[in-house]
């Protein structure tokens, strides 16, 4: 029993012996601030709770998940689910998601093509979409790998198009920063709905303390599906981390 | 020791070591001189993104003939731990 307990552990953490005998079929967790993009994953999940003289405890949430596991050499496939949420947010700014995608990588092309599913807070708004977005893996300074060892900033560019009746195209760019124990980072997206543009922008900027443990303060402004309802908000909180560094 | 790529080829550990380390260079052109060893981090020392590091499967393929699963290749964490994948995916002799 604990041997097979030790077992899905194993599993659920990657366990990362795949330097050493590769498994085919093992599946990998990662954690981190949402699915969206490799840059959000690398963000730290946050938990901040705000409290004021006379008024309940408010707490706000940013938390994505994600499976990854294989389904050819150069084929895999993500199965992920986010939270945007909290007390602090009214129902209407909060996020539910969910994602399943297939990545094909042909150097210097990485295609992602996914069915997601996006829900506002009261689950009054819902929107399920097929996707398809590309980037580049590299080969322009900065994109995917720090400019120089000094310069620890880099970059990456999605485009896609989301389809949930109507296209929605739209742009993503990514930039990180890292120098000792902190991090920044910026992400910033782009739609074109129904011919007229939305955009929502996140940033963070946090301090490794322990392991995948951080101080991470937190922001966002702008219009994010489902509801592209303006929002903007900033906090310091807690960050968790598992996954990527 | 050797063993055999995928073409039959015949390497030794070291060779391998040595041809994986000219691939980590030549995709890290803003590492400069510095030395890069099996203990270098792809993430943190040379600073590749999750997706970056698919980028040495092509160059391993034409050199070494092994050819790396994808998600095995974004798991790992050091130049020694390419190493041994590529090692380990080779046929004993």
């Amino acid at each position: 029993m604990k041997s097979r307990a030790l077992g899905f552990a194993a599993l659920l953490l990657g366990a990362h012996a795949t330097a050493q005998e590769p498994a085919r079929h093992q599946w990998d967790l990662l954690v981190g601030h949402s699915y969206s993009s490799a840059r959000a994953l690398t963000q730290p999940a946050t938990l901040v709770l705000e409290k004021t003289r006379g008024s309940p405890l408010y707490s706000v949430l940013d938390v994505g998940a994600l499976l990854r596991g294989s389904l050819a050499d150069r084929t895999w496939l993500e199965l992920g689910a986010r939270a945007h949420a909290g007390s602090a947010r009214p129902e209407s700014q909060r996020v539910f998601g969910a994602v399943a995608r297939a990545f094909r990588e042909q150097d210097p092309l990485l295609v992602a093509i996914g069915a997601e599913y996006e829900a506002d807070g009261s689950f009054a708004v819902e929107r399920p979409a097929a996707t398809a977005e590309l980037t580049l893996l590299g080969g322009v300074p900065g994109l995917g790998t720090w400019v120089s060892p000094r310069v620890r900033l880099r970059w990456r560019p999605w485009i896609g198009v989301a389809w949930d009746g109507t296209a929605r195209p739209y742009a993503r760019l990514a930039a990180d920063y890292t120098t000792g124990r902190v991090e920044a980072g910026v992400e910033g997206t782009g739609w074109l709905v129904q011919g007229s543009g939305r955009s929502f922008v996140q940033g963070d900027l946090s301090v490794r303390l322990v392991g995948g443990l951080f101080v991470t303060a937190s922001g966002e402004a702008g219009r994010q599906p489902p509801r592209y309802e303006p929002s903007g908000r900033f906090g310091l909180g807690l960050g968790f981390r598992l996954g990527p560094s | 020791m050797t063993r055999k790529d995928d073409r039959g080829h015949r390497w030794t550990d070291q060779g391998v070591q040595r041809a994986v380390i000219r691939i980590v260079r030549r995709l890290s052109p803003g590492f400069g001189r510095r030395k890069i060893t099996r203990k270098t981090r792809l993430h943190t020392d040379l600073g590749w993104d999750d997706w970056y590091v698919l980028r040495v499967v092509g160059p391993i393929r034409a050199t070494l003939h092994e050819t790396l699963e994808d998600r095995v290749v974004l798991a790992l964490r050091t130049v020694g731990d390419l190493v041994s994948c590529v090692w380990n995916g080779m046929e004993a002799t």
